[in-house]
């Protein structure tokens, strides 16, 4: 076949299915739009969205093998560490990838504040940023505890502990994270759900809203020394 | 930003987008490869650091130390700041400020600079916020070891803290006054804690709670010392020294420069106690370690009472009345002895006369004079020398009560090493090394039960125990010890036999009665149940052991009647229960029957056998899963011989291969343990190992 007929091809394609999505006005949006010339620290967003999407991806592969209850958590864990082909390598990256991304996220966040990019008209894309954060947070918390190991358990007793400091709500958040007394399987089973399906959720809904704003308000020309 | 400024600044983004780049595929490119080194990175510290596994979360094992991820170190490390009642500030007050500050910066920080340099207070504020929690992780990342104790200083206590408390509470923990520390610590209240009580005395809890204590000394130490002292380092530094720096104020030589006010005036009386409280715990033994044992050693002897002891400490060194050698010694007497006491190795022959003439007060401790003059003098003049600080002026009112309990406390404490001498010279031979009794060797065929058990002791009080050991029990056979009837020993030491014995209170060495085995289901004759029941402290054969032996003298003793009353009612505080309780009258009436049988002499029982012997035991512990669940099966000899999941469980000769030994003395390979629920009684266990090893008979 000719490459030229090839493209023709690809063209009609394209055609048709702008013509039903209005892809080619998005891509253009998206892909194609102007923007001012930035540093290396500008990667530093994106890169935190990759570790994310990696999080995604090793995390969905770990809950194939991961059992949620306390007397085979630990046990799964073994079996995915020690005997799936490669569990070693998912479980390796979806625990230093959770560092990565909270660290990313932290200098993500230091470039945001030193470039003044959370002012005008940026103000929502850094309350969304916030949330993210705190998501992060989040998931490295109720993450932690899921392996079921004497680290597992006993930094959750002392988090959990620290959660019920605060006055008035205090207890309500320790019933809320325990589910009883004591760190149980019920508490197993509501840090699995938070870091499996709660928390993937709301991190999906706002990274859409910071990458949307994040777009339609241009990133930051990096300020000059007068500016 | 006014309206003007936005618009500037829109006009001017626009124009640097215009200058700028597409952002496919130059921007991306960045991206890409930006995500392409985070991913190498993940990727090989996955490989080659992995994700490690700590061993199964275990809730009862309190002693792991909790460590968090390292992104909820800074956390962990502030709330060591904010011990007590002030952890609210650590873990919610502050993290919601700086949270606060994160949220609300677009609009705190509202100007139209940009550049970093052009917003200086938002610029510190991060710097701030981030250095400090930089630290904070460093700072716990590098957490000193727990304190370590001086253990060559005999303290015990910081040791027991370093150990058990400062793994999670770091160097101190401040208990908001009104805890009982000693509740909190024995039942461990809080999540996470464990109760103690199994870890650690009564006496370690106390310790711990006057070496945590901390009344509201606290706030006190935070609004005038803290500035510049931590609590540590003062907490270290003696109490003449820290009353001295209260009393002298400005005029205290560290302080002088310093512009500090007359705390004296200062702080009233009672906020001065406190603060000495806080920074020198109101606790007995810790006072007495660390302002006594310097010259008084660690044992502490008193005998006086309470006024007297309290008078003595307050007056300190004014009580001191050394009587004047000047007239009793000749002048080189004197001499050596002054030179003894200046510079000892110049005048070893004073040694001699210091025991002889010294001891008395000074123990054995050998008092420094500074020269030559001075201790001539102090020797030839006596009187009050002023060693021993006036601790009434040095101490709170609290520390003295303390001190002055724990001296007294600690004084009646008896030396038990003693006391287990006397008891193994003069009561072993009868009751046994650790007071478990045995045959009564003055009266045939009688039994001294256990001194030792929880009951008997719980039954007994120190009276009663004294005036047996006195007095005796010529009736039993127990002649008097105490000399004031014409034994051997006097009230000093019969006081130590009755502390020893107490001493056994706290863990009894004999537990009695022992475990009941449960009574067979099967064969309910008199000697299936003396097998289970009774020949266990009585001997197979009746030979005895920790019961009686029924031996011709024994057997000529007791009526029938007697012997029947003794196991329906029992022996009270022994192990001979009443198993009227457990056995019907007839079975006890056939069980005496059996007894008369008897004749004490061991070794004759016949054979054992599978039917004789064993099938019974199993009948009563086996055969109600292993029948009908499959795997070994215990309903017949042929059965019990030759099924088993992994070939026959019983090898003939061998009781140590056996899987099924092995599963009853919990040796086997895979720790199995059988009987699952009951214990079986040692007796029978042998008896199995014993049939066994016998090649396994049938009958
Ligand atoms: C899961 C975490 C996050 C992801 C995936 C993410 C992603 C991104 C991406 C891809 C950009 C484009 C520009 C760049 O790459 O620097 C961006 C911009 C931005 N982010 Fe985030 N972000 C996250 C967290 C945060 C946080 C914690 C903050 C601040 C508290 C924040 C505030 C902002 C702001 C204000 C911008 C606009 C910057 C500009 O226009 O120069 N983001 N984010
Ligand atoms: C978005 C950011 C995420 C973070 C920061 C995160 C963090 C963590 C952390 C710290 C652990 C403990 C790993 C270890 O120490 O071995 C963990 C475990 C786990 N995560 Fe995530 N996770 C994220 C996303 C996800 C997602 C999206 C899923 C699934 C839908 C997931 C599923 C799991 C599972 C099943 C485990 C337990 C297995 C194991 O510990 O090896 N995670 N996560």
């Amino acid at each position: 076949m000719q490459p030229a007929a090839n493209d023709d091809r690809l063209k009609q394609t394209g055609d048709w299915l702008d013509e039903r999505t209005g892809w080619r006005g998005n891509w253009t949006a998206v892909f194609l739009r102007k923007i001012p010339k930035v540093s290396w620290a500008y990667t530093l967003g994106s890169a935190t969205l990759f570790t994310l999407v990696l999080q995604f991806v090793t995390g969905i592969l770990l809950t194939l093998y991961y059992v949620p209850e306390p007397q085979q958590a630990y046990a799964s864990v073994t079996y995915i560490t020690n005997e799936l082909s490669f569990g070693w390598l998912i479980r390796g990256i979806h625990h230093w990838g959770a560092s990565a991304m909270v660290l990313l996220a932290i200098l993500h966040m230091v470039r945001v504040i030193i470039y003044g990019a959370y002012k005008y008209p940026r103000e929502v894309t850094w309350l969304t940023g916030v949330g993210l954060l705190l998501l992060t947070f989040a998931f490295g918390f109720t993450g932690y505890l899921l392996p079921w190991d004497q680290r597992a358990y006993w930094a959750t007793v002392v988090g959990t502990q620290i959660g019920s400091v605060p006055p008035v709500v205090g207890g309500f958040t320790k019933d809320l994270m325990l589910g009883g007394p004591e760190i149980s399987g019920l508490t197993l089973s509501r840090f699995f759900g938070a870091h499996v399906w709660v928390l993937p959720s709301l991190l999906v809904a706002l990274v859409a809203i910071h990458l949307f704003l994040v777009v339609r308000n241009g990133i930051t020309s990096p300020p000059k020394r007068d500016e | 930003m006014k309206p003007n400024e936005r618009a500037k600044y829109l006009e001017d983004y626009a124009e640097s987008k215009k200058k700028g780049i597409p952002f496919f595929p130059d921007a991306i490119f960045k991206d890409a490869i930006a995500a392409l080194i985070v991913f190498l990175v993940i990727v090989s510290l996955a490989t080659f650091v992995g994700a490690s596994l700590e061993a199964v979360a275990d809730p009862s094992d309190a002693g792991f130390t909790p460590r968090p991820e390292w992104y909820f170190l800074f956390l962990f490390q502030l709330l060591k700041f904010f011990p007590g009642s002030l952890e609210v500030v650590g873990v919610f007050i502050i993290p919601m400020v700086a949270l606060g500050f994160l949220v609300a910066l677009p609009w705190t920080d509202r100007s139209a600079r940009r550049h970093w340099t052009g917003r200086p207070v938002v610029t510190s504020i991060t710097v701030f916020l981030f250095a400090g929690a930089i630290f904070l992780t460093v700072q716990a990342i590098t957490a000193e070891p727990p304190p370590t104790a001086d253990v060559a200083s005999g303290d015990q206590i910081a040791l027991l803290y370093s150990a058990n408390c400062a793994g999670c509470h770091g160097t101190t923990i401040s208990a908001s006054s009104g805890t009982d520390l000693y509740k909190v610590i024995e039942g461990g209240t809080h999540d996470g804690m464990p109760a103690w009580n199994s870890d650690l005395t009564s006496i370690e809890i106390d310790a711990l709670v006057g070496f945590i204590l901390s009344p509201s000394g606290y706030t006190l130490f935070v609004d005038n010392c803290s500035e510049c002292h931590d609590m540590q380092s003062l907490a270290e530094s003696d109490s003449t020294e820290l009353r001295r720096a209260l009393d002298e104020g400005p005029d205290y030589a560290p302080h002088a420069t310093l512009g500090l006010p007359v705390w004296r005036e200062a702080l009233t009386k009672a906020d001065q106690a406190k603060l000495l409280n806080f920074l020198t715990a109101p606790d007995g033994q810790r006072l007495w370690f660390q302002e006594c044992s310097a010259c008084h050693g660690q044992s502490v002897a008193y005998s006086g009472d309470r006024k007297d002891l309290e008078e003595l400490i307050r007056r300190g060194g004014g009580h001191l009345q050394m009587p004047s050698f000047g007239s009793a010694l000749s002048p080189e007497e004197i001499e050596t002895l002054a030179l003894y006491v200046t510079v000892p190795s110049a005048a070893p022959e004073g040694a001699e006369m210091f025991g002889r003439l010294c001891t008395s007060c000074h123990a054995t401790r050998v008092p420094t004079a500074p020269d030559l003059e001075t201790a001539r003098q102090l020797i030839s003049l006596g009187g009050s020398h002023e060693d021993m600080p006036v601790w009434g002026d040095i101490l709170t009112d609290q520390q003295i009560d303390a001190l002055v309990d724990y001296v007294l406390a600690a004084a009646k404490l008896p030396n038990l090493d003693e006391a287990e001498q006397l008891f193994l010279q003069n009561c072993a031979a009868c009751h046994g090394n650790l007071g478990e009794g045995g045959t009564n060797p003055t009266r045939a065929g009688d039994i001294i039960a256990p001194i030792s058990t929880a009951e008997y002791l719980a039954t007994r009080d120190d009276a009663t125990l004294r005036s047996i050991i006195s007095q005796g029990q010529p009736n039993f056979g127990m002649s008097p010890f105490a000399d004031t009837f014409g034994g051997p020993l006097n009230s000093d030491q019969v006081d130590l036999l009755v502390a020893y014995i107490r001493s056994w209170a706290e863990d009894p060495p004999v537990d009695l009665p022992p475990d009941i085995p449960i009574v067979p289901q099967g064969a309910r004759t008199a000697p299936a149940l003396y097998e289970a029941l009774c020949a266990q402290c009585h001997g197979a054969s009746g030979e005895g052991g920790i019961g009686p032996a029924y031996d011709a003298a024994w057997q000529a003793s007791k009526t029938d009647q007697q012997i029947f009353d003794d196991i329906n009612l029992g022996h009270a505080a022994t192990a001979m229960i009443a198993w009227g309780d457990l056995l019907s009258s007839q079975e006890i009436e056939d069980m005496v029957t059996y007894i008369r049988t008897l004749t004490g002499e061991a070794g004759q029982s016949a054979p054992l056998t599978y039917v004789s012997s064993i099938l019974p035991i199993f009948d009563t512990y086996c055969a109600a899963c292993h029948g009908v669940l499959g795997g070994w099966t215990a309903t017949s000899y042929e059965d019990a011989m030759t099924s088993g999941d992994n070939g026959p469980v019983i090898i003939p000769g061998d009781p140590d291969s056996s899987s099924l030994v092995q599963s009853l003395i919990g040796t086997h390979p895979d720790g199995l343990v059988m009987p699952p629920a009951v214990t079986m009684s040692q007796s029978d266990i042998q008896k199995i190992i014993d049939w066994v090893a016998a090649g396994a008979p049938e009958g």
